[in-house]
């Protein structure tokens, strides 16, 4: 026996027939969910539980120059300072970026850690898998999404997965497929559920809640009972402990044809001053789904800003001038106010919702930037040194964890490694890591992340 | 999955002696907003309006002043040789405020 989440319980289970078969007759159901159709399937462990709390993480892909944002050094000469200058904030001694005015006036409700880094390659992937996992791994070794683990330990809340991505999942980021964002060996139950849709748009839907072109709700309904007869057949061969398990086909259908599913995505049912303050922008949108989600059960939900670097407006500021051509200009016009009035939003709201205690809240990327700025004038990867933030839950905000030199190259002191900021995640949602397990590869429980959670946050 | 701005953000904006103060914005984009305060038609004054709804513009030198809130569309991150965007730019987004100094 050991513990997970919870609950003590047997160890544990790895691929199944039965699991096997539902991804067969899932096919037969004609839906378009396949992510959710195994979804706790296989190892949902546990109900709601009133002491665990929920955490949504921004990450911001590309990764915003430390020196631009929240490690600032005005004293550094002008080819390492930049070009912004700090503001103070309600903190006494901790300075921002002038581009986050309205984040400057709650700085006391964030924990700032600006001596993260890692020792592996400066790619966007190396540090998606360090900051979604809290490990580096290689395709014979994937691990698991945070999202994923948290799945796997508490389980989902009403009719909603435990873990969602929005708007997408990280796609193109210049190095290959691996970011850190599956269940890998937790199984598809506990694969995040992925948005895949921008609800900033007026158009927006969710096409996995939309039944496929042909199928009237009488004829899902005819193959839900189709199903259950099948069921009906496997339950005179399988284990109870199985059946106790089976709640794939149930949630799928359930998101499909449930009226409160749906409304956890609508985002019209929000009052438009509400949604003119998170931003009627991709990331603006998605937090506030976030909150919604969080509110009707979503355990984790992750807020990727931007699915690539490529083409687009977004934090990677190489200034290339070719399709990684963003500068200063991309992040005074665009992308901190962008940041500056979500994120405050959503501290905002979850606060005035009674939420923030319960909810914790992170803002990730995957490295810092060059300290020197490039001859265009942009900043290149620095996995060496960089900042991200924690807000909510048991955090305690107003401070700043760690430093970095005078140049802001490499830690200073109290360096951080990216498993201490997946240990105090897990430490922050009520799980204690010395007890709680989760059946590694092979099914041989494993530690959910080897490394201590940062105690200054919690202190 | 590149960011589409849909909507016309709005404000209402008014001057009360030397200050210049602004509504809430709806369909607010969430992007960079700006007092833009020409004299004589050149811009004398670009200064961020998220953080505070009002502007000090104490500026006494003679001429035809005009005010008017912009907020940076973005509509792709191309760029000129200099750095200036070719697609995204900065719109009006509400009332114009007229006043001779």
């Amino acid at each position: 026996m050991f513990k997970l989440g919870h609950e003590k319980i047997p160890v544990c289970h790895g691929i199944t027939r039965r699991s096997f078969l539902e991804a067969g007759t899932a096919g037969m159901a004609g839906l378009t969910l396949q992510n959710m159709l195994a979804l706790e399937a296989q190892g949902a462990v546990q109900p709601a539980k009133s002491e665990i709390r929920n955490c949504i993480t921004i990450f911001l892909v590309g990764s915003p120059g430390h020196l631009d944002t929240w490690d600032m050094k005005p004293e550094a000469p002008a080819e390492i300072r930049g070009k912004f200058k700090p503001i103070d904030t309600n903190v006494p001694g901790i300075q921002i970026c002038e581009h986050f005015p309205l984040m400057a006036r709650m700085m006391d409700k964030v924990a700032l850690i600006r001596s993260l880094h890692h020792k592996t390659g400066a790619t966007h992937e190396n540090g998606q898998r360090w900051m979604m996992t809290g490990h580096d791994f290689n395709p014979d070794s994937m691990k698991p999404h945070c999202g994923s683990v948290l799945s796997r330990v508490f389980g989902s809340r009403g009719m909603l997965p435990a873990s969602m991505v929005l708007p997408a999942k990280i796609g193109n980021t210049g190095a290959g497929p691996l970011h850190g964002q599956s269940a890998a060996y937790l199984g598809s139950a506990h694969e995040p559920f992925f948005l895949n849709s921008d609800p900033a748009r007026s158009d927006f839907k969710v096409s996995d809640l939309t039944p496929p072109v042909g199928q009237s709700d009488f004829r899902i309904s005819a193959r839900r009972n189709i199903l259950k007869q099948l069921d009906e057949v496997q339950r005179q061969s399988e284990s109870n402990t199985a059946l106790g398990r089976d709640t794939a086909y149930a949630r799928a259908f359930n998101l499909l044809t449930s009226p409160e599913a749906k409304q956890a995505f609508d985002l019209a049912q929000e009052p438009a001053k509400l949604r003119d303050r998170y931003g009627r922008n991709t990331l603006g949108q998605s937090c506030l789904m976030a909150r919604r989600l969080i509110e009707r059960g979503c355990r984790h939900v992750t807020v990727n800003h931007f699915e690539t670097v490529f083409n687009i407006s977004c934090w990677d500021m190489h200034a290339d001038g070719g399709g990684l051509n963003n500068t200063y200009a991309d992040y005074e016009q665009l992308l901190c106010p962008q940041f500056d009035w979500a994120f405050t939003a959503l501290i905002e709201d979850l606060q005035q919702r009674g939420l923030l205690d319960d909810t914790v809240v992170c803002v990730l990327s995957e490295m810092g930037r060059t300290p020197n700025l490039n001859p265009r004038g942009g900043r290149d990867h620095h996995p060496s040194a960089w900042t991200n933030f924690m807000a909510g839950g048991p955090i305690r905000g107003g401070q700043a964890i760690g430093s970095t030199d005078k140049t802001g190259a490499r830690p200073q002191n109290n360096p951080i490694e990216p498993p201490q900021i997946l240990a105090s995640i897990y430490h922050a949602m009520g799980i204690d890591l010395e007890t709680t397990m989760m059946p590694g590869p092979g099914s041989r429980p494993i530690r959910l992340v080897e490394a201590e959670p940062i105690d200054q946050l919690f202190s | 999955m590149d960011q589409r701005f849909e909507g016309t953000p709005k404000a209402e904006i008014r001057q009360e002696g030397q200050k210049l103060i602004r509504g809430e914005v709806t369909n607010d984009w969430g992007s960079q907003l700006i007092w833009n305060v020409l004299r004589n038609g050149e811009s004398v004054a670009r200064v961020s309006a998220r953080a505070n709804d009002s502007l000090d513009f104490a500026d006494k030198t003679p001429g035809k002043y005009e005010a008017v809130l912009q907020m940076f569309q973005y509509e792709g991150y191309e760029k000129d040789k200099d750095g200036k965007y070719t697609k995204s730019k900065f719109v009006d987004v509400s009332n114009k405020l007229n006043w001779m100094v």
